[in-house]
């Protein structure tokens, strides 16, 4: 009880959980521990926590067990915007090649983003508060330079049938069925940015086949979701959490045994889209002399959300079974205010 | 009432994924020619390999490799046929790139029928294969031709 109490905080526990699935893999290692996969063939952890690319979960199981085992990996990503930083970190287990789980945290500080935002809400709730009465202050959930959103995601996914590898001599594909629950943390902020839920969950098909001949492999993977910029903004819109199949596409060419270059796409929301940042009364005409003509001039254009469309270009290094290193140029375009979010994303995966 | 409609549907969905789950082709052991593969396998596959020549090295290659490699070594050596296995699959190996031989030893699941080999351990020897092709400096491109020819015998080898 001691001990667990100093561990104390969450990334403590999430430690300590690892430290314990460990020990049962290292126990359990002489009968079940298996990694028998071909080097390369187990994929990385994409941002969700599934095992794919790296913003696509493809049909093969994460971790580089065989029918014959479980195998497991710890990833940790890490993608570097001109206006944000994303962080993400968890572990994924593979059992007998056939089924996975998943469990990823994100966490996106927001950089300069909202700090304008931030700003002028404590400035509006100051005028407010001298203005009329102090009821009337907003909460945004957006502190000026200390914006930070959270989410975590639990992930299952199944193998249904095909054999990516080994059906050469057939165009039957691997297809597996999976979905991610997910609970972002930032329920203030997704209502000023016009989110309708905070926690949803998403639900994928993939299909994927290499195509040795061609040292090539390709994944289409439809994934029935709500989720703006993959949940970090939330799900839905002013409009309601209305689920639909989005497309995500990748292909990867093996430049040999131990280094994959590829390029992937990924449908986004338009829930969001033009959907102004909705500060408490700030579109409306709070009759302020002082407030109203900046608000005006801000909720203009400065306050619109935007979202595109995701691609990506990655080189993949397999060192052993035990480490993999993506790095890809990520396109994600608009996110919410900031346009030209293009930046670099380096991924480590640990197997074991 | 809700709850057991709820589980009649997940038991019915999960026994749907199980049937969906079992091989979608029955094993089939097309050791009788050129392997068919999509897309198919360049008639230029077996000049790039070496020809004859290129393919029996690699053999003795792969040879070496699964006798030095300790998770399947024992396997083979207690079977004791490994030079009839080298030459048989230097056959075996040119015939399934398209070269004009006759491989003249017994089916893929005959061969392997009674060891109960695993995935685990057919996958150790195409990763000695690999290395065979990186020995051989036969290129990965190349390699990849009689690894997508060799890969369908795996449903007929596996029986674990
Ligand atoms: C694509 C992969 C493989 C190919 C192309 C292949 C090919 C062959 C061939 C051509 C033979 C000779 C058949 C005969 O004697 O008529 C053979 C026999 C044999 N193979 Fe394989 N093999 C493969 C995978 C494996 C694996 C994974 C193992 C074990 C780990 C294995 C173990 C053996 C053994 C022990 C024999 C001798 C059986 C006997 O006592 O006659 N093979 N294989």
């Amino acid at each position: 009880m001691n001990r667990r109490n100093k561990i104390g905080a969450g990334v403590g526990r999430q430690l300590a959980v690892l430290a314990a699935l460990l020990a049962v893999s290292g126990t359990a290692s002489a009968g079940l521990y298996n990694d028998g996969k071909v080097l390369a063939t187990g994929g990385v952890s994409m941002t969700d926590g599934a095992g794919g690319g790296g913003i696509t979960p493809w049909a093969t199981i994460t971790g580089y067990e065989t029918r014959d085992g479980i195998n497991a990996d710890l990833h940790y990503t890490y993608v570097h915007l001109p206006n944000y930083d994303l962080n993400s970190g968890g572990i994924a287990i593979g059992f007998f090649d056939r089924v996975e789980l998943s469990y990823t945290n994100d966490s996106l500080p927001t950089g300069n983003t909202y700090d304008t935002v931030g700003l002028l809400t404590t400035t509006v709730n100051n005028l407010l508060t001298v203005g009329s009465t102090p009821a009337n202050t907003l909460n945004t959930g957006i502190e000026p330079f200390n914006t930070t959103v959270r989410m975590n995601v639990f992930g299952a996914k199944i193998r249904l049938f095909g054999e990516a590898i080994y059906d050469s001599d057939n165009l039957i594909p691997q297809v597996a069925i999976g979905g991610f629950y997910k609970i972002n943390n930032n329920k203030l902020l997704l209502k000023t940015l016009g989110a309708d839920k905070s926690k949803d969950f998403e639900a994928y098909v993939s299909v994927t086949k290499i195509f040795f001949p061609l040292s090539t492999l390709i994944n289409l993977t439809g994934r029935y979701t709500s989720a703006n910029q993959t949940g970090l903004v939330g799900f839905g819109g002013p409009d309601g959490n209305h689920r639909s199949f989005r497309f995500e596409g990748s292909i990867a060419y093996l430049l040999n045994k131990g280094t994959a270059i590829g390029a992937e796409y990924q449908m986004h929301s338009d829930k969001l889209h033009n959907v102004n940042l909705n500060i408490l009364g700030l579109t409306a005409n709070t009759g302020n002399a002082l407030l109203d003509p900046i608000l005006n001039t801000v909720t203009g254009s400065t306050l619109r959300q935007r979202e595109s469309d995701w691609r990506d270009a990655f080189i993949a290094f397999f060192p052993s079974k035990n480490l993999s290193i993506t790095m890809a140029y990520a396109m994600l375009g608009n996110i919410v205010l900031s346009p030209h979010q293009d930046g670099y994303y380096i991924s480590l995966q640990a197997s074991f | 009432m809700k709850a057991i409609r709820l589980s009649l549907t997940l038991a019915a969905a999960t026994t749907l994924m199980l049937a969906a789950a079992q091989p979608a082709v029955a094993a089939q052991d097309p050791t009788g020619g050129k392997q068919t593969t999509y897309p198919g396998i360049p008639s230029s596959s077996l000049e790039k390999f070496g020809g004859e020549a290129g393919v029996a090295v690699w053999v003795d290659d792969l040879f070496y490799y699964i006798l030095a490699d300790n998770r399947i070594n024992q396997i083979f050596l207690t079977h004791g046929k490994v030079k009839r296995q080298i030459a048989l699959n230097k056959e075996l190996e040119q015939m399934v790139l398209g070269g004009p031989v006759t491989y003249e030893g017994a089916s893929m699941s005959a061969a392997h029928s009674d060891m109960g080999i695993t995935l685990t351990q057919f996958n150790a020897v195409v990763e000695d294969a690999y290395l065979a092709c990186d020995l051989a400096r036969t290129p990965y491109t190349v390699c990849n031709q009689l690894i997508a020819a060799l890969a369908p015998f795996e449903r007929s080898i596996v029986t674990r």
